[in-house]
């Protein structure tokens, strides 16, 4: 009988410590969940991944910074003021001072210097982004010279517009880190990589405290911040990959933001008590890649009568609802010249006249790898029955990202459905990747989105290699309007829809800002109450 | 007087099936199948399991005129998608506003065939296996037991992901790929039957008279293999369903729009707290289809298996 006893207290005891408790979170923490399984690295030099770079955006400053509300009003954050010189290929930076780091060392030119030679010599994924200007690792170190406590010059190989100088300089890649710290932490000359990519040593709001990977991330105020102190003492990232049991954390409380939630999901909290929705327009563009290796794909009318045979209104509509707009150029809106037009929408008696053109009157077969996520097939089925009221037999290959990537990278696929987000806020982003294409070789060394898909431009390639040298703001933007009308008539892209990230989070969050690129989330200054 | 001819007559042939003293072999062929069927009909649960993979043949067979509505080609976005079940759509529809009755019931063909495909390509490959080793003994033995061995070490739906990696998805690879992963319980069932029989009286006799081992093997052996190979099949129909329903689970099986069940619970898994229909219904489906299978197998072992002999 005692026995008994002690076993039934046993299990009632076992049974409490595993029941769900509804708890609030703590008032001076934020805990979001997301889905982190992409980062790899946490050094800015490295970072290139959608997560990590939020976490670069709140940890690290960088030389300028950009209105969130109005992208192409640019500030120094780091830089407080900038000049060209009279043959504009020389740029003289002067630092802020005051700064300091959250290890409480002082920022100085020597730092900002520091971090771009380290980005340019590491050449990780990134490094294109300042390696454009003409810096190697072997010159940088005589193009990028600091010439006093707070001021440096920076020498490029041409006189590129100052704007996309400074938006290049806005990026992840161009996060201060800390000289002294990460020195005393190298490791046979590795210029402290291995130590950074888990560790911190920058100067932003919150400083990170610990990463463990598809598990959680967190992150501290730093007190030593030059700006407004951030009124949390904490907050956490937590690795939750099933969007419904993000939602379902949310309503209980046990989380303060769902940061991947589907439309359906948002749909049924918006009436939720408890808990309001917040939206901010992205870069993200969603395309699909028509391959011009494939000879059906490469006839004009064929590329033409795709792109009038998706309803794209539908998609935004239902399966994409809230997720998307529909866009159909190449830059994404709040761009420098980005083109809002949507000539394109479900006309099937007219992609039918375009296939008979082509002489594909009966019309064709083609596959599309398509990513195996619930955005991604969604929309891959939706095309599938548009596409099949044409006659156009769509057959979908699903694959997980690193296999249809892998793929699309080869040149390897017929179509492509894809999501493309811009590197930093300049134009010239994905003028380069959507309308540039030096080198159509199988072996070329620069791989944008053109060569992905075999497309052979050479005479736009020189318009977008132009562009970046046009220093009057206007002029620049129409020649980005002009290239974005050529894409979207000619080109092997049906560029579809353009991102909304959406959060839904506790009522008593303020302050969480959605920016328009995915390191501008920003939480500096949101409160709980 | 029609009524009273009829079951007479029913009540002669009953007796010439049910005689104690056949007079052809036809007779007693036909006499112990006629028993066994009287058995396995005394068993409700069996024939309840029988109803179930009857109506399973049927509705593939008929899927067409049964569910009318395109399987594949969704209706209007805008109005028809996430329905709940009603009058027009009885399963209510899905997140491409495709009537999810019709993808369950065009659904049946390719489960029905997945595991006809499977238990076609491995039954033969496991019995061959089981009972040349059982046989032959000796080092033919060890190797083939030894590979049956390495197949055995690894759970299944792993060894069947693995395989469908590398083949490369879709619902022909997800056959090959179970059927690779399911033949070594029947070849170790082959095996140990062919051991009890192999040194018995008549197959010593046949073997004096001059007989080939592929002949005794082939007339001698794998017949008196099958009942029990075949017990098994039909109880691993289960476990077949299940795991081609978790290759599509995970995207790995049948490719979109295919109607798999196993992607059409992937596909529905998203909105399961708001329209719990999409993922209910391949859900239920797939348990009702499994059950059947299981029950029909266990009626079948109480019958077939000589050794539970009443």
């Amino acid at each position: 009988m005692r026995k008994m006893a002690t076993l039934l207290a046993a299990s009632a005891m076992f049974a409490l410590a595993f029941a769900p408790a509804k708890a609030d979170t703590p008032p001076d923490t934020l805990v979001m969940a997301w889905q982190f399984d992409d980062i790899i690295s946490l050094d800015p030099a490295e970072v290139f991944e959608f997560s990590a770079a939020e976490i670069m955006g709140n940890t690290y400053e960088r030389l300028f910074g950009y209105d969130l509300k109005n992208v192409s009003d640019l500030f120094g954050v780091v830089a407080e003021t900038w000049e060209v010189s009279e043959d504009g290929k020389t740029l003289t930076f002067k630092i802020r001072e005051g700064t300091k780091f959250a290890s409480g060392n002082d920022l100085t030119a020597e730092d900002v210097v520091f971090s771009l030679h380290r980005a340019v010599k590491l050449d990780k994924s990134p490094a294109f982004i300042l390696t454009q200007f003409g810096f190697t690792t072997e010159n940088v170190e005589e193009k990028i010279v600091q010439t006093g406590d707070y001021e440096f010059t920076f020498e490029m190989d041409q006189a590129y517009a100052p704007t996309f100088v400074l938006y290049c300089l806005t990026s992840t890649v161009a996060s201060v880190v800390d000289k002294n710290l990460v020195l005393e932490n190298e490791a046979d000359g590795d210029l402290g990589y291995e130590w950074l990519k888990r560790n911190y040593a920058g100067s932003g709001p919150f400083a990170l405290r610990q990463w463990r990977p598809n598990e959680a991330v967190v992150l501290e105020r730093n007190d030593n911040f030059s700006g407004d102190k951030a009124p949390l003492t904490r907050v956490i990232y937590q690795h939750v990959p099933e969007s419904s049991t993000q939602r379902l954390m949310l309503e209980r409380g046990d989380i303060d933001i769902a940061r991947n939630l589907g439309p359906e999901e948002i749909a049924s909290l918006k009436s939720a008590e408890g808990i309001k929705i917040e939206t901010g327009d992205k870069g993200g563009i969603y395309y699909l890649g028509l391959n011009q290796k494939n000879e059906t794909l490469a006839i004009p009318q064929v590329r033409q009568a795709l792109k009038y045979l998706i309803d794209y209104e539908a998609i935004a509509d239902t399966i994409m609802a809230g997720q998307v707009q529909v866009h159909q150029a190449f830059l994404p809106k709040g761009f420098l010249g980005a083109v809002e037009d949507t000539p394109f929408q479900l006309d099937v008696e007219k992609a039918k006249e375009l296939l008979a053109e082509a002489g594909l009157a009966d019309g064709f077969s083609v596959t599309m790898d398509t990513r195996n996520t619930p955005d991604i097939t969604g929309m891959g089925e939706a095309i599938q029955q548009t596409f099949a009221q044409g006659g156009v037999k769509l057959e979908l290959i699903p694959g997980d990202g690193a296999q249809t990537l892998t793929k699309n990278r080869a040149r390897e696929h017929d179509i492509y459905i894809g999501r493309w987000g811009p590197d930093y806020q300049d134009p010239n982003t994905n003028a380069d990747a959507f309308a540039a294409n030096p080198d159509n070789s199988d072996d070329a060394s620069a791989k944008p989105l053109a060569w992905r898909n075999a497309w052979d431009i050479p005479e736009l390639t020189e318009k977008v290699r132009a562009a970046v040298l046009e220093t009057d703001g206007e002029k620049r933007a129409a020649l980005y309007e002009e290239m974005q009308r050529e894409v979207m008539e000619t080109g092997p892209f049906v560029i579809m829809f353009q991102e909304i990230e959406v959060a839904a989070m506790r009522d008593n969050v303020d302050g969480f800002i959605i920016g328009p690129s995915f390191d501008a989330n920003q939480y500096g200054a949101a409160t709980k109450n | 007087m029609g009524n009273l001819a009829t079951s007479s007559r029913r009540g002669r042939l009953r007796k010439w099936l049910t005689t104690n003293e056949p007079i052809s072999r036809g007779q007693a062929r036909l006499g112990s199948a006629y028993r066994s069927w009287l058995a396995f009909s005394r068993n409700p649960l069996a024939m309840l399991g029988l109803i179930i993979v009857l109506a399973l043949i049927i509705i593939a067979i008929f899927a067409d005129q049964i569910a009318t509505p395109s399987p594949v080609v969704g209706g209007d976005l805008r109005t028809e998608r996430l329905q709940p079940p009603g009058e027009n759509h009885w399963l209510g529809t899905d997140n491409q506003a495709r009537d999810i009755f019709s993808r369950l019931v065009h659904g049946s063909r390719l489960t029905l065939m997945v595991v006809m495909l499977v238990t076609v390509i491995a039954m033969p490959i496991g019995l061959l296996i089981g009972t040349v080793a059982g046989y032959m003994g000796g080092w033919v033995d060890a190797v083939l037991m030894r590979i049956t061995d390495i197949f055995l070490a690894f759970p299944r739906l792993i060894l069947a992901l693995a395989f469908v990696a590398a083949l490369g998805p879709g619902i022909v690879n997800a056959v090959i790929a179970i059927a690779i992963t399911s033949w070594p319980p029947y070849a170790r069932i082959a095996r140990a039957e062919t051991l009890t029989i192999r040194n018995s009286d008549f197959v010593l006799a046949v073997r004096l008279q001059g007989a080939s081992p592929f002949r005794i093997i082939t007339r001698h052996i794998v017949p008196l293999c099958i009942p029990s190979v075949i017990i098994r099949v039909t109880l691993d129909m289960a476990g077949i369903i299940l795991t081609a329903a978790g290759l599509g689970f995970l995207g790995l099986g049948a490719q979109p729009p295919t109607p798999e069940w196993g992607a059409m619970i992937a596909a529905g898994r998203q909105f399961i707290i708001d329209y719990w229909w999409v993922a209910t219904m391949p859900g239920i489906a797939i348990f009702v289809v499994s059950l059947g299978f299981n029950l029909l197998g266990d009626g079948l072992r109480d019958v077939l298996d000589p050794k539970a002999e009443k």
